[in-house]
């Protein structure tokens, strides 16, 4: 793959194959991706993922937030992304399927991380 | 992360029996006269949460919430002095409702029917072909509602001249928390579920621990432990109306890999914010707020009830600042989904709860000591229906 094709800064090659399912805008849709997920595509997220999100954030933390371009938008993305499948992997495990049928009740109707997030809405 | 290491001693049952033991009557927990009465008796004479002044950062800025329990929709503002006003949201022209955004940054309201148009003061500036009307606008203005702060919660209260202010209805409690992190935010994180169940009963899930293994097997985990399996708190407190419990903290706790990861980022936040991150008072303020303290998850949660038997959940995570780096931004949406995958596991057994108790097969339902705070609210509350039907019976001569 040359560099022209690459969607993510260099050094997070290995993260390319993950940009279609989880560089997801919007907590809530993030929120969504988990519990719509398979147990393998998580694995196999989270296991490339923790590997690169502490790079991944000392690379994105020399820049202000509203200037980070597109392929370092798309890898916060994937990091906020690991926040929602970190818990899935790590804790609920087996639990997931169980878990992910009581969570899809639940609506993120505002977060810090999305942009112009507006008025809370209910 | 260091924890003082001891043994733990749960409440004793004798400590807590002052605030009873007999079983409880489980009619309040689905009937809708119960619910009807506590609608006058409680919602509409009691300071509610309502919002939090950084909706309302700005002048001109406003919010509109609905307050089901009250059949009402509240119109709050921050006027060019600063001050936060309450409205109902409803022209005083023929009712119409006013302001049909949730939020946003207006100084003035035209109503969509006749076009009467209100300050953000509550008067009434202007309504076409006025003249033709027998009153004077000086009477036209919204009909205002009592509103105050506390850490940075608005409460509204119903009653058209509140018998307590906010501070004499908070007590001392007023003042921890005016030191939580809540006190200072200007952003939050929110989710939101319905749940199909009584406002009582959805709020109780939340004032006890014995449930903790049972449905969070996994996300209640590090909260339990050896030597204190159900995570029982450390200790009670009682304000009536309100009440307290101090979170134990499991010291042998060690969250996985990625999820210390993420604590560690949150930790550094939180320390440079100045807060303790030992703090752990989780605040149960009467009727329908919880609050938690502790700087690393500071939530509130506010349980809105729409009928006898539905319930809206609002859980907020307040922040201090904007996200202004990517690690910060990082550590809140995953102490968001930290908070939410216990929130979450909650519901489908408050509904089953809710589906017995309707059946009537109970006439009354058993709290044990570590469930001493569900039974305070139902103490309160029932004292306060009582008074109230007090209050409505007609007081004639016994002569």
């Amino acid at each position: 793959m040359n560099s022209a094709e690459l969607s993510l800064p260099k050094g997070f090659e290995a993260l390319e194959p993950f940009v279609e399912s989880w560089a997801i805008a919007g907590a809530n849709n993030r929120l969504k991706a988990r519990l719509a997920s398979e147990e393998s595509e998580r694995v196999a997220f989270f296991n490339i993922g923790k590997e690169l999100v502490p790079a991944a954030l000392e690379l994105l933390d020399r820049k202000p937030l509203d200037q980070l371009d597109e392929k370092e938008d798309r890898l916060m993305k994937l990091v906020l992304s690991m926040a929602h499948i970190g818990p899935a992997v790590e804790i609920q495990k087996d639990h997931e399927p169980r878990h992910a049928k009581y969570a899809r009740y639940i609506t993120i109707t505002r977060a810090s991380a999305d942009d112009n997030p507006g008025p809370a809405k209910r | 992360m260091t924890f003082a290491t001891r043994e733990f001693q749960p409440v004793s049952k004798e400590e807590v029996a002052h605030i009873g033991t007999d079983p409880v009557p489980a009619a309040p927990y689905y009937k809708p006269e119960y619910f009807e009465l506590e609608r006058e008796a409680i919602f509409k004479r009691t300071w509610i949460q309502i919002g939090h002044v950084c909706e309302v950062a700005d002048p001109g800025s406003f919010i509109v919430r609905p307050f089901e329990v009250a059949k009402a929709s509240i119109l709050i503002t921050r006027t060019k002095d600063g001050g936060v006003r309450a409205f109902h949201n409803v022209c005083t022209h023929r009712g119409t409702q006013l302001v049909e955004d949730a939020a946003g940054r207006r100084s003035r309201f035209s109503c969509p029917y006749h076009a009467w148009t209100f300050s953000n003061e509550g008067e009434l500036l202007s309504a076409p072909d006025f003249d033709r009307f027998y009153v004077d606008k000086a009477q036209c203005g919204l009909p205002e509602i009592a509103v105050d702060v506390c850490a940075g919660f608005i409460f509204i209260n119903m009653e058209k001249s509140p018998s307590h202010s906010l501070r004499e209805y908070l007590g001392p409690l007023a003042g921890d928390l005016e030191k939580l992190p809540h006190a200072r935010a200007t952003a939050f994180s929110e989710y939101v579920y319905e749940v199909n169940a009584n406002w009582k009963l959805t709020y109780d899930n939340f004032q006890e621990n014995y449930h903790l293994r049972f449905i969070h097997p996994r996300s209640g985990e590090l909260a339990g432990g050896p030597r204190n399996p159900f995570g029982y708190p450390e200790k009670y407190g009682f304000h009536d109306p309100h009440r307290t419990q101090t979170i134990w903290s499991n010291p042998g706790a060690t969250p996985p890999p990625f999820q210390s990861f993420a604590f560690a980022k949150a930790a550094e936040f939180v320390m440079k914010d100045g807060f303790n991150l030992a703090d752990k008072e989780y605040y149960g303020i009467f009727p329908n707020l919880f609050i938690l303290g502790t700087a690393m998850t500071p939530f509130s949660q506010f349980i809105m009830p729409i009928a006898a038997d539905k319930t809206r959940s609002i859980i907020r995570l307040y922040w201090i600042g904007e996200d202004d780096s990517a690690s910060k931004r990082f550590a809140r949406e995953a102490a968001m989904t930290t908070a939410l995958d216990i929130h979450s596991e909650d519901r489908a057994v408050i509904e089953a709860g809710q589906r017995g108790l309707a059946s009537g097969a109970l006439s009354h339902i058993h709290f044990m000591s570590q469930e001493v705070l569900c039974r305070h609210l139902m103490n309160q509350v029932d004292q306060r229906v009582r008074a109230y039907q007090y209050e409505c019976t007609p007081k004639g001569d016994t002569a």
